[in-house]
């Protein structure tokens, strides 16, 4: 019964979407794709290679990905106990861990068809590239970084400016200890593990394969994060 | 000490607060009791209020019953249930004091997406959202953004979904903030009209005569605790002693040779005290026996607000 009506309600939150982030990550990824393609079509005009198409895309998906999913995932439990919009919600017969789990994915969907559409203006303006490897990756930052983002703000209020401190902290906690033998850098390794997206872009995005190891860290950290901030609504007040 | 009606009422339970107590805490230590060692039992049926100071508990006792907040001690059941559990189960008609909705949506769009959240069968919905736009009178508003209704008109669209499935329980926090005298009393009729020997209804208030008027009991918290609960029926031996304000057309000198002690207030207006009912009534005749013409009769203040004030205290 619930989910019948969450399902229906899917519709809903997936306008929501495109109305409040997903205009917002086009309007910002074709500027930022104009912004990097200018030089290059200076430099390369008129004709681009395959391989220097990919080295652009990988280029302009390594940041704008990253960015849409801090976008996508902003506020995305937090909003409504801040703003108070759980008050009505929740009053149906609706459980809130089915209504954020759902949205999750939602939002997941809205992220790929928005950057679907980047990526096919992208593809007739710049030249062809493999849109699909684009998706699997973008698919795999939101559920690395994504994950880790529901969790904060299911605990958090300040859920944007946690999870860009614990992005930040975690590329400079690495860079400072992540190459040594002693216990510091072995607890650097149980930190969000950022710096994989890096090496994973370049090869996920060029040849559609990534180390397994990689990938899987990855997934599974986000994953882990994903089901532990189901757990802290489960348990959380709504109203805390 | 007035008699306090606190007994368990004889329809089924819906719901039960056993011993419930509220502490919020702070990352820095610091804890607040919101409610301490409450216990209430509300029946099937009842309209029930809840009145108390600003701070009293009102709002962490709505939002607990929502399950919004889990007691930090004792035990809450609604309908059998956990609350949340309930909820999640059956849904609760809640009005809050604050109306937050996306301002960003329209009026009526916004209740299409409470009803589907409701289980409303889609093919009933469109007529469910005619239907409490029409009661609370919203035709003209229902395309505008949330953010461009008045206060008033967002509360009655607060009261709008609350209203659109036919719920069990209806949970009324302040119902009547913002609105115009017109639609204070248009509310009264349409809480009225809700009443059903299946369905409860809380209402949380500050307006005593509002909660005098449409509940049956009243509970008067403060401080986070149970300070009495009054039925707001006559009760001959609670209700005798008290002060009244009469007023006389004419007959003004005849008023003070019945009633010795009456003060003069101006205009043929006089606040006396009678120590029954049945000591007014046989002044009143006397008085009118004698040629008085008399135009009201009201009691200075309203039975509930006499407890109120006896529990609580006296405004500061």
């Amino acid at each position: 019964m619930s989910r019948g009506r969450l399902a229906k309600y899917s519709l809903w939150q997936f306008r929501d979407f495109v109305m409040e982030k997903g205009i917002s990550i086009v309007i910002i990824g074709l500027l930022w794709g104009y912004l990097q393609l200018l030089p290059f079509r200076m430099s390369f005009s008129p004709e681009m290679t395959p391989e220097v198409i990919t080295r652009l895309v990988t280029l302009l998906a390594g940041s704008l990905v990253s960015i849409a999913v801090l976008i996508a995932l902003n506020g995305i439990i937090s909003t409504d106990r801040k703003m108070g919009y759980y008050r009505f919600m929740f009053s149906k017969p609706v459980s809130p861990v089915r209504y954020y789990a759902q949205l999750f994915f939602v939002h997941l969907v809205g992220l790929l068809s928005g950057i679907l559409l980047l990526a096919t203006v992208f593809f007739v303006v710049a030249g062809p590239f493999n849109i699909w490897n684009l998706m699997l990756y973008t698919t795999l930052v939101y559920i690395a970084l994504g994950g880790i983002g529901f969790f904060v703000s299911a605990a958090s209020r300040h859920d944007w400016v946690t999870l860009a401190a614990v992005w930040v902290g975690a590329r400079v906690l690495r860079g400072l200890y992540g190459n040594g033998d002693d216990w510091k850098s072995k607890a650097v390794e149980l930190l969000p593990p950022v710096h994989k997206i890096d090496t994973v872009a370049g090869s996920l995005i060029a040849t559609g394969t990534a180390p397994v190891q990689d990938v899987m860290w990855l997934g599974g950290y986000g994953a882990l994060f994903f089901v532990v901030g189901l757990i802290v609504l489960q348990r959380r007040s709504l109203a805390g | 000490m007035p008699a306090a009606c606190n007994r368990r009422p004889p329809s089924p339970l819906v719901i039960k607060f056993q011993n419930v107590g509220k502490t919020y805490r702070s990352l820095l230590g610091n804890s607040v009791k919101a409610v301490e060692e409450f216990s209430l039992e509300v029946g099937e049926g009842e309209i029930f209020g809840i009145a108390g100071p600003n701070g009293a508990g009102k709002s962490t006792l709505i939002a607990m019953l929502l399950g919004y907040l889990r007691p930090t001690t004792g035990k809450l059941e609604v309908g059998g249930l956990p609350a949340r559990a309930y909820v999640e189960r059956h849904g609760i008609g809640y009005l809050s004091e604050l109306v937050a909705i996306n301002p960003k949506w329209r009026a009526d769009r916004a209740l299409v997406r409470f009803a589907t959240l409701a289980g409303i069968p889609e093919a009933r919905v469109s007529g469910q959202v005619d239907e409490v736009i029409a009661l609370l009178g919203l035709h003209e508003h229902r395309e505008k953004k949330i953010k461009a209704l008045s206060k008033g008109n967002l509360q009655r669209l607060g009261l709008a979904q609350a209203l659109l499935r036919q719920e069990r329980i209806l949970i009324l926090d302040e119902p009547t903030h913002g609105l115009d005298p017109v639609w204070t009393q248009r509310f009264r009729e349409i809480v009225g009209d809700l009443r059903r020997p299946d369905r409860t209804i809380l209402i949380a208030s500050h307006n005593l005569d509002e909660l005098q008027r449409l509940a049956d009991r009243v509970a008067i918290i403060d401080h986070g605790r149970l300070q009495r609960v009054v039925s707001t029926g006559f009760d001959q031996q609670r209700d005798s002693i008290t002060r009244y304000r009469i007023v006389v057309a004419s007959g003004e000198a005849r008023l003070e040779e019945v009633f010795p002690g009456a003060e003069a207030g101006g205009k043929g207006e006089y606040s006396v005290i009678v120590r029954s009912i049945h000591e007014l009534n046989t002044s009143l005749a006397d008085l009118i026996g004698r040629g008085a013409l008399v135009s009201s009769v009201v009691p200075e203040r309203s039975v509930l607000e006499q407890q109120f004030r006896e529990a609580v205290g006296e405004p500061k």
